[in-house]
């Protein structure tokens, strides 16, 4: 199994890429409509719910789902680093300023800082909502064909945003790519990442400009092919997508039922 | 074997045989916006049914030359020809129906999701339905012998395939002429040896023009009806391969090394004393005249 480039705790694009491409789990054979519309009613299902076992059950199906579809989920479960320092950044400052019972408190010149049981509980909520999007939209890219992703985009978001979906793909390998080979060059003479940072900042600095710079060399070069082949400014994916089985459209309805019962349950909609 | 100068005044050449020339680039000069030039008194022809190589070392303007006959770049002043028809300005939009394009570096050409959806690219370009590109680019896949890779992601071929997948991305548009930059270059010698059986293919089969810009004089050598020498930017000289090889002052001149067929024949001449009055071009000929005797030989 391949790792990362860089880090074991940034998505690997080629992992993902290579098991929607050669997986075949139920899952994988199902609609990509199937998918996206569940992602949909998970992002509404967790916007309506912060009962903290709605979210828990929804966060555990969709592990198993992932282990069932023979996911790396620890891989998975490593690359939440970036989602939780993002979460963390956000809402960390805001958790010392929720009332509730007193967990910590630090003496301050003028005042104490209180972090209360509710500023925890509006972390780990907020966290565990952040976690079900970003492991579902990983399991839908990691159980759906790149063809058949492009296929959905192409029809789902207006021009110029599926031309920009649509062309970035093959760019991002290739600037993944050029970015790694530079990063070997840089190991290959003794630098280290974490090290280099540190010690050699600024030759990580022009590192990235030349990924920079090729990238714009390259995207003139694959401009310049595609003109040559009659590209007028419009690309559109020419695959078929396959529609839901009856049997999908099932599975639509019942968690559209249950993000219905969870608006209609919740006692305050709405809140973190 | 015809020999032009670089040097000398441009001279207009207007095609001499308008039946058989498909493509004629006269192009007196070609600048790039940061002021270097790229081609200057250029007179290039492509005739019906043929290979002509385009030979020539690093930075002489093959690859220039290549975008000039698709339409990615114009001539800044000079003019082309499609089949004897002088065309405006306004129509050498339309080349790339023309005259297709191989680029130097697969990874540049390849963009779709799929391979299917990257040769679909072109004929669904030139107005086909649907229906039609997907046949046309099954159909090309095919000839390349490509078929097995229609749903893979193009990131995740080898070199050699991806270079297939160019040629049937180009293959599917049906050109009259297709235009191939170093089409061997980065490869192994099997894919090597793939492309140029394609190469030849597309003459034979399809009895598709083809244009190989290279400095690999040996496939030139090998697969050429003729051969252009370009040295800055200027056709130098031209003429079969046998003529253009066997000057070995000229091919000195152009900044090229001999095809190691005729270095080791020359060689061999010029360490036995044998007079080369037979000039063999590939390595079968070169063993063939060996089996058979080598008339002439002295010492």
């Amino acid at each position: 199994m391949s790792s990362s480039m860089i880090s074991d705790h940034i998505p690997d694009i080629d992992l993902i890429t290579s098991c929607a491409e050669r997986q075949d789990s139920v899952f994988s054979r199902a609609s990509p409509w199937t998918k996206g519309i569940l992602l949909v009613l998970i992002v509404l299902l967790i916007t309506i719910s912060s009962d903290i076992r709605v979210l828990a059950v929804l966060y555990a199906l969709i592990l198993a789902a992932c282990y069932v579809a023979g996911l790396p989920v620890k891989k998975i479960v490593a690359w939440y680093t970036m989602p939780v320092i993002f979460v963390i950044s956000l809402v960390g400052i805001m958790a010392w300023t929720q009332p509730g019972i007193p967990v910590i408190a630090i003496p301050l010149p003028g005042f104490i800082l209180t972090l209360t049981d509710q500023g925890i509980f509006m972390v780990g909520i907020l966290l565990l909502k952040a976690l079900i999007v970003v492991t579902y939209s990983l399991f839908f890219l990691m159980t759906t064909k790149y063809a058949q992703f492009s296929a959905l985009i192409s029809r789902v978001f207006p021009s110029p945003l599926d031309q920009i979906f649509l062309l970035a793909y093959r760019f991002l390998f290739l600037t993944m790519a050029m970015a790694a080979a530079m990063l070997k060059a840089v190991r290959s003479r003794g630098g280290g990442v974490i090290r280099s940072i540190r010690m050699q900042g600024h030759l990580f600095g022009e590192v990235f400009g030349h990924v920079f710079i090729r990238s714009f060399e390259q995207a003139e070069r694959v401009e310049k092919a595609m003109t040559s082949r009659g590209y007028n400014g419009t690309y559109t994916a020419s695959t078929t997508l396959r529609k839901p089985h009856p049997a999908e459209y099932a599975v639509m309805g019942i968690a559209a039922l249950a993000v219905m019962a969870a608006f209609i349950l919740t006692p305050h909609a709405g809140g973190w | 074997m015809q020999k032009t100068h670089p040097a000398s005044p441009h001279a207009h050449c207007a095609p001499v045989d308008p039946d058989r020339e498909l493509i004629h680039v006269d192009c007196a000069s070609h600048t790039y916006p940061d002021g270097s030039v790229g081609i200057h008194n250029m007179c290039f022809r492509v005739l019906k049914n043929e290979i002509v190589a385009i030979c020539g070392p690093n930075g002489s303007g093959k690859s220039t030359l290549i975008e000039h006959l698709n339409g990615l770049l114009i001539p800044s002043e000079g003019e082309i020809w499609i089949r004897g028809k002088s065309i405006a300005r306004v129509e050498r939009g339309d080349l790339w129906k023309e005259v297709g394009v191989v680029f130097q570096r697969s990874e540049d050409q390849l963009f779709a999701p799929t391979v299917l959806d990257d040769v679909m690219f072109g004929p669904l370009n030139l107005g086909l339905s649907k229906e039609d590109a997907h046949e046309a680019a099954l159909e090309a896949l095919t000839s390349v012998g490509a078929e097995d890779l229609i749903n893979k992601l193009p990131n995740y071929l080898s070199g050699g395939q991806k270079r297939l997948v160019s040629i049937a991305g180009i293959l599917a548009m049906k050109p009259p002429v297709i235009a191939m930059d170093e089409p061997t270059s980065d490869l192994d010698p099997v894919h090597c040896a793939m492309t140029e059986a394609l190469i030849t293919a597309l003459k034979e089969r399809f009895h598709i023009s083809v244009v190989i810009a290279t400095h690999d004089l040996d496939l030139a050598a090998r697969i050429a009806d003729r051969v252009c020498l370009v040295k800055n930017g200027a056709v130098y000289a031209e003429g079969t391969p046998r003529e253009v090889f066997y000057n070995t002052t000229l091919i000195e001149e152009a900044g090229l090394i001999l095809p190691s067929t005729v270095m080791t024949w020359l060689d061999y001449c010029r360490e036995t004393g044998t007079e080369p009055v037979e000039q063999p071009i590939t390595r079968q000929e070169l063993v063939s005249l060996l089996r058979r005797g080598i008339p002439g030989q002295g010492r």
